[in-house]
């Protein structure tokens, strides 16, 4: 892949990038298809229940039904709606979310674009799904979309600023923003992974990032048994497959980028082992993040949205800024020891 | 450029997933904070009242089932309990302890359910499915008794219809000590949960006159420090020969409900312990008259179901039906606190506090 | 913090217990005896005493008689319709319990859905016709009578 993009381009590499890209599109279709089953299945399992068990065997065939009844459904837009922001929000939000996964490296050889700027690039694209959802909540033209839609836009927005500090600790560490080569300052032993060193960087970005996913216990734009049914209410069938579709990418998408940043990306936990590629280690890792994502759905309650803005600006962002303080003082103190 | 604000008049309910119920409060908020708050009530009205102006004794107790049909069995009881007191009947030893014991039952059953739900409006899913796993097994155990899982119609005046079966005593004896656990799992999964203390501690307090003046009972009286409990303090059926404590709190606040709530299941579970100890034999039921025709008179009785006070009011001319029957039901007098309580609250605190008084929408209505 | 880890161990440890779902329309549910389901009707049985309509709490039982068209034997009518209207019966068995005759019984079966509303006006076949799973303790009274007075 690495050889393609330094080649000038011509109608042959145009048609080889066009096809990846199809392919991987396809892929995380699938992915998406069974990771909507795997939570169902594993929420069930926490509680006691089997889930989906009678649409196919094992219930496999339950998303792609849930998925056909949305498609099947009629398209409704309300009478007032503004209609070409109310058609064009939920591309908005979704169409960020599927791009930033071209710039994380799933393996040595498998990746699609080698950014130097790959950190940048994520958090400032995942920003832009905010606008898919505040245009959401405008076009609807309903009060109560709106006030869900501008709930969940201050919630992301304030989020969003953690996030980025607490990878900023990384990017110190590791010295580029290079997603390539910050992976290949984890190899060795698993002790070498970031989430050790940048322990505090790692809580504050797990918290931001289920806070960007708009999961439990941060999903009051959500689940909304409180008043109003958030920035989607007023969409119905096919878009609001897609901005479900959005939701479960993004999820993928971020757990791709907690394994990358802190989990060390393919390597092997300890060196010996590395004769299993890469990409199942990779792949191994990200199940483990979003098992924990579906975990804690399963298990805390939701939190108030003046508790949340608190956490937000009063807990999360000092303890980010402290952390790249106290990373650079330390990597300060190593390198006078050390030279 | 001064900025215009308007109050915004939003509507939660009859239709929402949190009013356990069709239940309407109107809303009037600025912003996040509510300015007045109306409840609108009488979605779920049946008439039972009425109807029973029209019916014999014995067939205004299925009625009762219908009313509060989370605790059906203490409904059925303070219908029967105030026929009894008119007609001065002795109920035999065995049927009063049967129906301690399945009262008792039905306490933990309701403040399950009512558990399950609280969790759930608060956002968490997976305590429901737990609560209701140990309600189901109540609930089977209620199916072997009488026959129905959610409409007993056990109690008759003048005792109980059915004995318990061969095993069920035994059963009970066994379901005490697993539900000990279970309360330990609960504890372990909700009450120490950081997010769920946030939401709930100091959350819709009021204080104890305020409680009295607006007549609360159960545990939204309790939980202001006033220790009011009618197994203790006016004892009915055999409660006093049982040993129990009554917990109380003082804060008055959600917090305190939700564990006094908690406290209560496991007092009825001692209850129950010394119930199936000492459960005598006999008949189960008096000897009535075919007919049941209470002498003229007029009597109020009243039992501590789950929710509170429930009291029936029975005025009879001599003949097989009353004349007039009321109930006074706990959860219509529980819910006149919430337009003062909700004033000055933010929407999300609505539903919390809600779920708080424990309602149960067809006991408002009747 | 120590309170939501340990909310988070009581989750993780419940996917490893038996799971609780009734595989209910493939198997079929069994209820326990006393189960107060849809009512059976024995004709032979029936003497026309009309006391099940009287106290039926909701009305939903209607009868006709006709006279005994056998000469000899002591019961004077005998059933010659009888209808149930399930869509207001609330399945309470006050029915069974003062039938002198255990003619009309309890069974199991709870399985009472209709596409009409039609449907749910059962006739005395229908009702004949239902018995599966019926139920054994129906009267109390009769039943202290044949077990002479125990329990």
């Amino acid at each position: 892949m690495g050889e393609l993009l330094t080649q000038p381009l011509s109608w042959g590499s145009f048609l080889t990038f066009a096809l990846m890209a199809i392919v991987l599109l396809l892929v995380i279709l699938f992915m998406v298809t069974y990771a909507i089953y795997a939570e169902r299945k594993i929420l069930g399992y926490m509680q006691s229940r089997i889930g989906p068990n009678r649409t196919g065997k094992f219930g496999l065939l339950q998303t792609p039904a849930d998925v056909l009844k949305l498609l099947i459904k009629e398209d409704t837009i309300p009478q007032k709606a503004d209609r070409p922001l109310f058609k064009i929000a939920p591309i908005i939000s979704f169409v960020p979310s599927f791009v930033v996964l071209a710039t994380i490296p799933y393996s040595e050889n498998m990746y699609f674009a080698n950014l130097d700027i790959g950190v940048l690039y994520y958090v400032a694209l995942s920003g832009l799904s905010t606008i898919g959802i505040v245009l959401g909540g405008w076009a609807s033209n309903n009060k109560y979309s709106l006030i869900g839609g501008m709930r969940s836009a201050a919630q992301l927005v304030s989020y969003a600023i953690p996030l980025v500090i607490s990878a900023v600790g990384v990017v110190l560490m590791s010295g580029t923003m290079n997603l390539m080569a910050i992976v290949e300052r984890q190899s060795g032993w698993f002790w070498n992974w970031n989430f050790i060193p940048q322990i505090l960087a790692f809580v504050v970005f797990v918290i931001s990032a289920i806070a960007e996913l708009n999961r439990t216990p941060f999903d009051l734009p959500e689940a909304e048994s409180e008043l109003v049914a958030g920035y989607h209410v007023e969409y119905s069938g096919f878009r609001f497959a897609i901005y479900m579709l959005t939701e479960y990418v993004y999820m993928i998408a971020m757990s791709a980028l907690i394994t990358t940043l802190f989990f060390g990306g393919w390597h092997a936990p300890a060196p010996f082992l590395e004769f299993i590629p890469g990409f199942i280690w990779f792949l191994l890792k990200f199940c483990g993040v979003f098992f924990f994502i579906i975990w804690l759905r399963g298990t805390m309650p939701r939190i108030r949205i003046d508790q949340l803005m608190s956490l937000g600006w009063r807990v999360l962002l000092p303890l980010s800024l402290a952390n790249i303080f106290v990373t650079a003082i330390v990597m300060e103190i190593i390198k006078a020891i050390n030279g | 450029m001064a900025l215009r604000t308007e109050e915004l008049l939003l509507n939660v309910g009859p239709q929402h997933p949190s009013t356990h119920g069709v239940f309407r409060i109107v809303v009037k908020i600025d912003g996040e904070i509510i300015k007045e708050a109306t409840p609108v009530m009488g979605y779920l009205h049946r008439g039972t009242e009425k109807l029973a102006e029209n019916l014999n004794y014995t067939q205004i107790i299925p009625y009762t089932d219908r009313m509060d049909y989370v605790s059906a069995m203490t409904n059925n009881y303070v219908l029967v309990s105030a026929v009894e007191k008119l007609m001065q009947l002795e109920v035999p030893e065995r049927a009063e302890f049967l129906r301690v014991i399945v009262m008792e039952l039905q306490r933990i059953a309701s403040h399950l359910l009512w558990w399950g739900t609280y969790l759930l409006d608060i956002g968490a899913m997976s305590p429901f499915l737990f609560a209701f796993r140990d309600r189901e097994m109540i609930i089977e155990m209620f199916n072997e008794l009488c026959g129905a899982r959610l409409t007993y119609f056990y109690m008759r005046v003048g005792g109980v219809k059915w004995d318990a079966p061969d095993g069920w005593i035994q059963k009970v004896r066994d379901f005490v000590p697993y539900m000990r656990e279970r309360m330990k799992v609960y504890d372990d999964l909700v009450s120490g949960n950081e997010i769920f203390l946030a939401r709930i501690k100091g959350v819709g307090r009021y204080d104890a006159q305020t409680a009295i003046d607006y007549g609360l009972s159960g545990a939204n009286l309790r939980c202001t420090g006033v220790k009011r409990d009618l197994r203790k303090d006016h004892p009915y059926s055999v409660y006093d020969r049982f040993e129990f404590d009554v917990p109380t709190r003082t804060e008055g606040d959600c917090y305190a409900r939700y564990l006094i709530r908690l406290e209560e299941i496991k007092e009825s579970l001692r209850i129950l312990e010394q119930a199936v100890e000492m459960f005598p034999e006999g008949p189960v039921m008096a000897k009535v008259p075919r007919v049941i025709r209470p002498p003229e008179g007029e009597v109020y009785s009243r039992v501590e179901s789950p929710r509170g006070e429930i009291g029936c009011y029975v005025v009879s001319k001599g003949k097989d039906s009353p004349y007039r029957l009321k109930f006074r039901r706990p959860s219509f007098v529980n819910l006149q606190i919430l337009p003062k309580l909700l004033v000055g609250e933010s929407i999300t605190n609505l539903i919390t506090i809600l779920g708080a008084t424990d309602i149960v929408v067809g006991e408002v209505d009747a | 913090m120590k309170g939501l880890v340990k909310g988070l161990g009581v989750t993780l440890r419940n996917m490893t217990k038996k799971k609780v779902t009734y595989k209910y329309p493939d198997e079929p549910m069994k209820m326990p005896n006393r189960f107060r389901g849809v009512q059976h009707f024995e004709p032979e049985k029936c003497i026309v005493c009309n006391q099940c309509a009287r106290i039926c709490p909701t009305e939903c039982i209607t009868l006709t008689g006709k006279k005994n068209p056998d000469p000899e034997s002591k019961v004077k009518l005998v059933i010659d319709t009888f209808d149930l209207n399930f869509e207001i019966c609330i399945l309470c068995d006050l029915c069974t319990e003062v039938c002198p005759t255990e003619a009309i019984v309890m069974t199991n079966n709870f399985e009472l859905a209709a596409y009409s509303r039609d449907e749910l006006f059962k006739d005395k076949e229908w009702l004949t016709a239902n018995n599966t799973n019926v139920r054994e303790e129906n009267n109390v009274s009769l039943l202290k009578a044949k077990k002479g007075g125990a329990e």
